[in-house]
């Protein structure tokens, strides 16, 4: 009678599951494009990654601490590392260290703490902060390392080692070598800049910064995030909706236009292996907290970021779309999700 | 209308979850001895009280009946044992939230000078056996508590109806069904035999669990021997919530459950195993529902098993007797430990629907976990039986937007507990939706009431205005009469003549 016990509701068998664990999952998908990154384009990534990530959980401590939060359970759930790593992967990886900063901080403070910290977000902060640097920094957007192959081809292009890469990232270019010396443009910039140019694309993708089937590394790279989205849909971590809609839209939106005239818009396996959409499809699209809850909303939304990537990347300004379209679905979202309410159990046929 | 399938369908989500049914399903059934005193609840099926009609003091029979239904939804209430009443109070009962309603406190004795059996059956038909179960108090033994006779009484006769017996005990841990199956088949099959009978049904399925060993072979055995062929069991998936009444459906016949209708509009009537043995009891040895079996369970249960116990025995009696140690204990559960609802002490009786006490030390229930905020994973959406979106309606209770939750189908949740399993962020998303519901409900109740003092207002209104009107008319017609002078006088006079001769009516009478 005077025994008083713990009375806290259902389920009463502990959980197996956590934030912690599924955002790790996702570190771990994401480990074998990382490899493919620092492969084709050197140590850059790393040293990108960890000043992503430190900055990244200074931001949110701050935050945090200005918002009067719990410190232990948000700093230990992973999500800060996550973004940063997809944030990483956009950047050239010899961008300057403030661009790494000023990403993070638009990631992490304006997009993810001003809009309630985690899981209240509307906006994919990685994309967020991608966003801010493409109009903020274009430049340092624009300039691509040669991916290691291109060493051999192209007498101009030097591989550079981790020294180097240090270097430019915390001082700058030193100023008897010239940027064209050390930079490559991305292969979607250069179709975009050879199209503006008037060269048909296939002379376009015969040149150095490109590959098999994409761009040079770029494609080896979608193949490991590909291999890695696959592990994520294993795990169950992420459903086929928002990849498979992305993907196969992207190439059913691509398809007439490469049709109509293949000289000047992209092939479908340029869309698919040159840029980021393949990172958008499994990494970015596939966010659960900027994006649909159901099964159809997460298609729709997914077929949305694809089409609007393929307008973007054939008519807009700027090389590749994936981060814009990815916000402006975001966007979209919240009424996706209020016009694809499924129909429950005992309801199915009679909405 | 409703049909088994050839081959069995599924339901969406669900969960696959380590059992622990080894724990209590080895042993044999321990009949419990007789307890100095009962606490029985007079509540059943969520809210209907009955009424009681000893008074404290008296002295009553073993299976006398102490209280009686005033609600077409309550039940009759019998004493287990012979003895006094001692009280008439409220006290917790084995509810959620540990509920206080009105108990009857019985003080045991062995003297069972006459035991007040119901009367043997004349001829068993269907009004009788409806009757029956009625007399005998009978509801669902699974844990909804309605009260059993009513599902019978239905009047959609043009259906061929189909009997389901519920064997799938999907919650881990419970395994009083199983025992009951495995202890007494034939009363199982012959008491749907019965329920058949009552419910005009021609064919009945005793669906039990997949990883029921021998249960099946056991049953299919009996069945053959009583020659009752139109009785089939089929085994189904150990899937959680397997057993919950709209997931089974579904399994066996490939139709859902229409939302806010009960499995009646399909022709189908679904009874739990032990209220089929409840009923057969009833019928074939005049015995009112006043016991049943309860799995006591748990890691540091010392002797884990199924108890038959009287209905309003103390928690405290079945744990002695499964030698449970209190002071290691964090939680008791009833129920299951998905659905259960947890106890704050073990002084409370044995209810008809209590079918599991689980006994959980610290480590297995870990209060410490933190919650985080929704990150909307949609984990919670792969698992939900009912195909409903948990983590929205999370979203909007969360935000107080009920009317949107009801959108998202709020009312069609089944309080299954998957989503608040799978949730990483560790959310009691349960407790949002049961939250949602209830106020929903209040709010519809209270706005059903305003609607109603309204249209009385309105009503009122206007019949003020009638009379308003039947009396102007009057005036009008009065009026009009007055206008012709000649007419006028007579009715002067006539008044006058009625005054005068009512006066020398006063006058004669003093």
């Amino acid at each position: 009678m005077t025994t008083q016990l713990n009375t806290s509701g259902s389920p009463h068998i502990p959980a197996q599951f956590s934030v912690t664990k599924v955002m790790g999952w996702v570190l771990v998908a994401l480990i074998p494009a990382v490899f493919a990154h620092l492969f084709y384009f050197g140590v850059g990534l790393m040293v990108q990654i960890v000043l992503a990530t430190a900055a990244g959980y200074l931001f949110e401590w701050w935050c945090l601490r200005w918002r009067k939060q719990p410190l232990k359970p948000f700093l230990t759930d992973l999500t800060v590392p996550v973004t940063a790593v997809l944030f990483a992967l956009c950047l050239s990886p010899i961008s300057p260290w403030y661009v790494s900063l000023v990403g993070m901080f638009f990631a992490i403070v304006v997009a993810k703490h001003l809009y309630g910290g985690l899981g209240n977000n509307i906006f994919n902060p990685a994309m967020v902060a991608f966003a801010t640097i493409l109009v903020a920094f274009p430049q340092s957007m624009s300039l691509w390392l040669p991916p290691s192959g291109l060493v051999q081809t192209v007498g101009d292009l030097q591989h550079i080692n981790w020294q180097q890469t240090l270097g430019f990232i915390f001082t700058g270019l030193p100023a008897d070598v010239s940027v064209d010396a050390v930079t490559a443009a991305t292969p979607l910039t250069a179709l975009k800049t050879g199209l503006q140019q008037g060269y048909a694309q296939s002379e376009i993708v015969a040149g150095a910064v490109f590959g098999d089937f994409g761009g040079l590394g770029w494609e080896w790279i979608a193949n490991w995030l590909f291999l890695g989205g696959i592990f994520l849909l294993y795990k169950r971590i992420i459903t086929w909706h928002v990849p498979a809609a992305v993907l196969m839209t992207t190439i059913a939106a691509s398809i007439p236009f490469y049709l109509f005239n293949a000289d000047i818009y992209m092939s479908p396996q340029q869309h698919i292996f040159s840029g980021g959409i393949m990172l958008a499809a499994f990494f970015i699209a596939t966010d659960p907290t900027s994006g649909c809850s159901s099964n159809r909303g997460k298609i729709i939304f997914g077929a949305g970021v694809a089409i609007l990537t393929v307008l973007i990347r054939n008519f807009g300004a700027y090389p590749d779309g994936v981060a814009f379209a990815v916000l402006l679905m975001n966007l979209s979202a919240p009424l996706i999700d209020r016009m694809t309410i499924p129909q429950p159990y005992g309801k199915k046929g009679n909405p | 209308m409703a049909e088994l399938k050839e081959r069995l369908s599924t339901f969406h989500g669900g969960l696959v979850l380590k059992h622990h049914k080894e724990l209590s399903a080895r042993s044999e059934v321990v009949q419990l001895e007789r307890p100095d005193s009962l606490t029985i609840s007079l509540r059943v099926n969520r809210g209907h009280v009955s009424e009681p009609v000893v008074a404290v003091g008296d002295q009553v029979n073993k299976f006398q009946v102490i209280a009686q239904p005033i609600h077409p939804f309550g039940a009759v209430v019998h004493a287990p044992y012979s003895g006094t009443i001692r009280a008439i109070e409220e006290r917790p009962t084995a509810s959620p939230d540990a509920e206080s309603a009105p108990c009857i406190i019985l003080d045991t004795d062995d003297e069972d000078e006459q035991i007040d059996y119901l009367p043997p059956l004349t001829e068993i038909n269907r009004p009788n056996l409806i009757k029956r179960i009625q007399d005998a108090g009978i509801l669902g033994m699974g844990g909804a508590g309605f009260p059993t006779h009513v599902k019978y009484d239905h009047q959609t006769r043009d259906l061929d109806h189909l009997l389901i017996i519920n064997g799938a005990e999907c919650e881990p841990y419970i395994t009083c069904d199983e025992r009951l199956m495995l202890d007494e088949p034939e009363a199982l099959v012959k008491g749907t035999a019965l329920l058949m009978q009552a419910a005009d049904a021609h064919r009945a399925v005793i669906a039990i669990e997949d990883n029921l060993g021998g249960v099946k072979s056991l049953l299919d055995e009996t069945i053959e021997t009583l020659g009752l062929a139109h009785i089939e069991v089929v085994k189904v998936p150990t899937i959680y919530p397997t057993g919950g009444e709209k997931q089974l459906i579904k399994v066996l016949t490939g139709l859902e459950v229409p939302s806010g209708q009960t499995p009646l509009s399909l022709g189908i009537i679904m009874q739990n195993v032990a209220t089929t043995k409840a009923v057969f009891d009833a019928v074939e040895h005049n015995r009112p529902l006043t016991e049943r079996l309860v799995t006591v369970t748990g890691d540091l249960v010392g002797r884990p098993g199924n108890y038959l116990t009287p209905v309003g025995n103390s928690f405290y009696q079945l744990l002695a007797a499964a030698d449970c140690p209190m002071s290691d204990i964090d939680k008791l559960v009833v129920g299951g430990p998905m659905m259960g609802y947890p106890m704050p002490n073990p002084d409370i009786g044995v209810d008809k629907t209590t079918n599991c006490l689980l006994l959980l030390t610290e480590d297995s229930t870990k209060p410490d976990l933190t919650t985080l905020p929704c990150i909307r994973c949609g984990d919670c959406v792969k698992a939900c039986p009912q195909d409903l979106l948990p983590q929205q309606l999370f979203w909007y209770i969360q935000g107080n937007d009920l009317e949107e939750s009801r959108n998202h189908h709020v009312f069609d949740c089944i309080e299954c507990g998957a989503c608040s399993w799978v949730c990483p962020s560790h959310i009691d998303l349960v407790s949002y939706y049961r939250y949602a519901k209830s106020e929903l409900t209040y709010l519809d109740y209270k706005k059903a009431k305003a609607q109603l003092a309204k249209q009385r207002h309105e009503n009122r209104e206007q019949r003020l205005e009638e009379i308003k009107a039947e009396r102007q008319a009057k005036r009008r017609a009065k009026a009009e009469r007055l206008k012709d002078k000649s007419k006028a006088k007579k009715e002067i006079s006539a008044v006058l003549d009625r005054i005068k001769s009512k006066q020398s009516d006063g006058d004669k009478s003093e």
